[in-house]
């Protein structure tokens, strides 16, 4: 869990939270959106090394992933003060965006430790 | 079903990991070649880059409208969209143009040819290696099962058809790589920019494309906008922030 913060940006405020008129900062969104991604790559890499080395197979492998994907959305909602609304559109955006994005990775991974710590 | 394969460690050494690391190293060389490339014919258009600001202005217009009282916002959008002199008012005959020009564009075509042929020919060189070197045996041992259909896609060459489908050949590891890289390649290269192509298309044809569709498509999004002027409202705003300061 601190590896997820690795990118070293921090985030910025990107909307006013007040009533009915918010401005966003384009710019800043798209620097938290770039954070979301990476966290979520860098965890779904390191949940397959985990995986891999744990010797986990067939389902239980993919429910890991799942269960790595939530935790780096705790994570995230967490740095995020658990209000999405200065931060970012919506709370899909936090918890949802890029949950599939990180499988192929995690598989390579996967495949990678588990080869490596038990068939050889 | 399960019996177990032991495999030589020699695999191990000689198979997986110089495969992932040639992988890793020939992505990391196309990036840096792509940069090199694409900073020698730099030489952005003027009339491009300036048909650019002009979207980029509508856009701001069209996003902070609420601020501007009415007239004044109804001043520039005339100043945008008038029929004979506005920035955004391109006539149809001149659009077609652009876009014709674009695509016999030597530069543009070349760029393109070149951006395919970078992506495509170190994947193709690749594929032919590990064919060449690496068929023949088992490579790897996928960690989940899959079913029997996919057992002629990761196991072309191996020839024993008992063995269980999650014993695959080194050209599905060939696969797995090309496709579970990507996300690594998109930490530590900074942006996606090495393996992903078709964001890199868009970007290209972007260029291509603004002057002739988006400038339509600016000014028709600022014909139709609706202008809302937040003065009245900013006093229970103020209200609100003032209390919430206080309290």
């Amino acid at each position: 869990m601190a590896g997820h913060d690795e990118s070293s940006v921090s985030r910025k405020k990107s909307s006013d939270s007040v009533d009915e008129i918010s401005t966003f900062s384009a710019e800043n969104m798209q620097n938290n959106a770039k954070i979301i991604y990476y966290s979520r790559t860098f965890m779904s890499i390191i949940g397959g090394v985990v995986a891999g080395i744990l010797g986990f197979t067939g389902l239980t492998g993919f429910i890991f992933y799942f269960l790595v994907m939530a935790i780096t959305s705790v994570g995230l909602a967490a740095k995020a003060g658990f209000s999405a609304h200065p931060y970012f559109d919506s709370w899909n955006q936090i918890l949802l965006d890029g949950f599939l994005g990180g499988l192929l990775s995690f598989v390579l991974f996967w495949t990678f430790a588990y080869d490596m710590v038990h068939i050889f | 079903m399960a019996e177990d394969l032991v495999l030589d460690t020699a695999i191990r050494d000689w198979v997986l990991i110089p495969l992932s690391v040639v992988m890793v190293l020939i992505g990391i060389l196309r990036y840096f070649v792509s940069k090199l490339m694409r900073s020698s014919n730099q030489a952005p258009d003027p009339k491009m880059v300036k048909e650019g600001q002009v979207i980029i202005r509508a856009r701001n217009l069209r996003a902070a409208a609420n601020y501007i009282p009415a007239k004044s916002f109804r001043a520039r959008r005339v100043y945008f969209s008038n029929e004979e002199n506005g920035l955004l008012y391109v006539p149809k005959g001149q659009a077609q143009n652009a876009q014709a020009q674009m695509f016999s564009d030597p530069n543009m075509a070349m760029d393109m040819m070149k951006k395919n042929l970078s992506m495509i020919i170190p994947q193709t060189l690749t594929f032919a290696w590990v064919n060449f070197f690496f068929s023949g045996f088992v490579a790897a041992k996928i960690p989940f099962p899959l079913t029997q259909r996919f057992r002629s896609m990761l196991q072309n060459g191996i020839d024993l058809s008992t063995v269980d489908v999650s014993y695959v050949s080194s050209r599905s590891w060939y696969f797995l790589n090309l496709f579970g890289l990507r996300g690594l390649f998109s930490l530590i290269l900074g942006e996606e920019n090495a393996t992903d192509d078709t964001q890199r298309m868009m970007q290209m044809s972007g260029f291509g494309f603004d002057p002739t569709k988006s400038l339509g498509a600016e000014k028709d999004s600022l014909d139709i906008f609706q202008h809302e002027w937040a003065l009245p409202k900013f006093e229970q705003r103020a209200e609100a922030v003032l209390k919430k300061l206080v309290s």
